[in-house]
């Protein structure tokens, strides 16, 4: 580790500056259709790091030289600890709750699995993504996985990106999709509208609220069980989703990966 | 793309082993100050003024530290992640003694202020090998994030639909 880059002043109070631009500007809710695009701080905060960044723009190179931004990249896996030590008391007081809500509730979590069921032969078989998609898919990446992929990878590898890009996407399209999604399949009539609900917590706070308000307004009339489905749900997710991704959905997908990877290969050749 | 700085990638696989924090406690604790306090001026807006989040902001650091601690002594393998998030879970518990004050210190703490600046730094330092990157993939990923998203949805809906 570099450490003269790691305390780079400038890097640091550049952080705070945005950061409490991003803060300041806070959550901004936009209506649109039957969804809400929910905006957060920590997008702005993104978008404003990459415009300043001196790799992107020249003339960033007058805030931050390459050289730190280049060095400082092992930053991110010691800033991202405070939040998970918040996160984690978050749990603990909901302790009790948390094995009230049952093993109905506990093994739906599993379902958090089907995120790279779909999705990771679409990505290397059809779109001929590399190691990318196991970042991509392994995870319904939010902030916990995040860390999970910056511990295991570096945020800095394929992987990071893949998660990254899954991040940004989630982050500005995530409650409109879930909110459309589920009012939709919900419309649909093949799931119990009770087990739909518990779909929704997928340890996303601003999700898990567009899609349980989005069942609550397809059948009014159990508003107030499915809000309380999927706010166990959720809390279960926040409680389990670290351990389970780390200890099942990644070793899940990395094992898939290894088996999707060559098929790859062949249908590159067939193509040629 | 990969060729355009090869040995960039091949230091990263290296030096991964030595990058994870718990590796270099006395570097980490001092990088683990300067993010707490971008942290913890990030928390000024939404969160609490400064004083009031002080204890909060130090007991987070020093459940880091100890979740790094554990870490680095234990025989196995886990992220640093998962010891510190335990660390915290187990201060939390109500049988706890002294979880009340712990968990009344950080309420002045606001979840997603402490998410800003990680933010804040990737954007800022991500490199240019990322920037082509994410070029080259971007609108895939847009493709997978949407399949990502559904399939955890049916997935647990599934499940759940064969349990009730």
């Amino acid at each position: 580790m570099d450490l003269k880059s790691l305390l780079n002043w400038r890097l640091h109070l550049v952080v705070i500056v945005l950061s409490l631009l991003a803060e300041w500007i806070g959550i901004l809710r936009i209506p649109l259709g039957p969804g809400t695009l929910l905006l957060l701080p920590l997008l702005y905060a993104f978008v404003l790091g990459v415009v300043l960044n001196p790799h992107l723009f020249a003339a960033s190179e007058n805030v931050i030289p390459k050289r730190v931004s280049a060095a400082a990249g092992p930053v991110i896996l010691i800033a991202i600890l405070p939040f998970i030590a918040k996160f984690g008391s978050t749990i603990g007081p909901a302790v009790d709750q948390i094995i009230a809500a049952g093993p109905a509730l506990i093994l739906q979590e599993l379902g958090n699995l089907g995120t790279m069921l779909i999705a990771l032969p679409f990505a290397v078989l059809v779109l001929k993504m590399g190691r990318e998609a196991v970042g991509a898919t392994y995870s319904i990446a939010r902030e916990p996985n995040i860390a999970i992929i910056s511990d295991r990878y570096g945020l800095r590898s394929a992987e990071g990106i893949g998660i990254m890009g899954v991040y940004v996407v989630g982050t500005m399209f995530g409650t409109l999709f879930f909110a459309l999604m589920a009012s939709y399949i919900a419309s649909l009539d093949i799931f119990d509208i009770r087990a739909l609900a518990m779909a929704c917590g997928v340890g996303s706070g601003s999700m898990v609220a567009a899609c349980s308000a989005a069942l609550a307004e397809a059948v009014p009339a159990s508003r107030d069980e499915l809000l309380a489905f999927a706010g166990a749900s959720n809390l279960l997710t926040y409680a389990t989703g670290l351990y389970v991704s780390l200890f099942i959905a990644l070793p899940v997908t990395e094992w898939l990966y290894k088996r999707l990877a060559p098929l790859r290969q062949e249908a590159r050749h067939e193509n040629v | 793309m990969k060729t355009s700085e090869p040995t960039d990638m091949t230091l990263d696989a290296e030096a991964l082993e030595e990058l994870r924090p718990e590796q270099q406690l006395g570097k980490t604790c001092l990088v683990l100050a300067a993010v707490c306090l971008a942290a913890w001026f990030s928390n000024m807006v939404n969160g609490a003024p400064l004083l009031d989040a002080l204890p909060g902001m130090l007991l987070l650091y020093v459940m880091v530290v100890v979740g790094l601690l554990i870490g680095r002594v234990m025989p196995f393998y886990l992220p640093s992640v998962a010891w510190v998030s335990l660390v915290s879970i187990l201060a939390t518990l109500p049988v706890m003694p002294g979880s009340e004050w712990v968990v009344a210190q950080l309420a002045e703490i606001n979840f997603l202020a402490m998410v800003t600046p990680v933010l804040a730094y990737a954007g800022l330092t991500l490199t240019g090998r990322e920037f082509a990157m994410f070029r080259q993939t971007g609108w895939k990923l847009i493709l997978v994030a949407i399949l990502v998203f559904f399939g955890t949805f049916v997935g647990s809906a599934f499940v759940a639909n064969l349990l009730l």
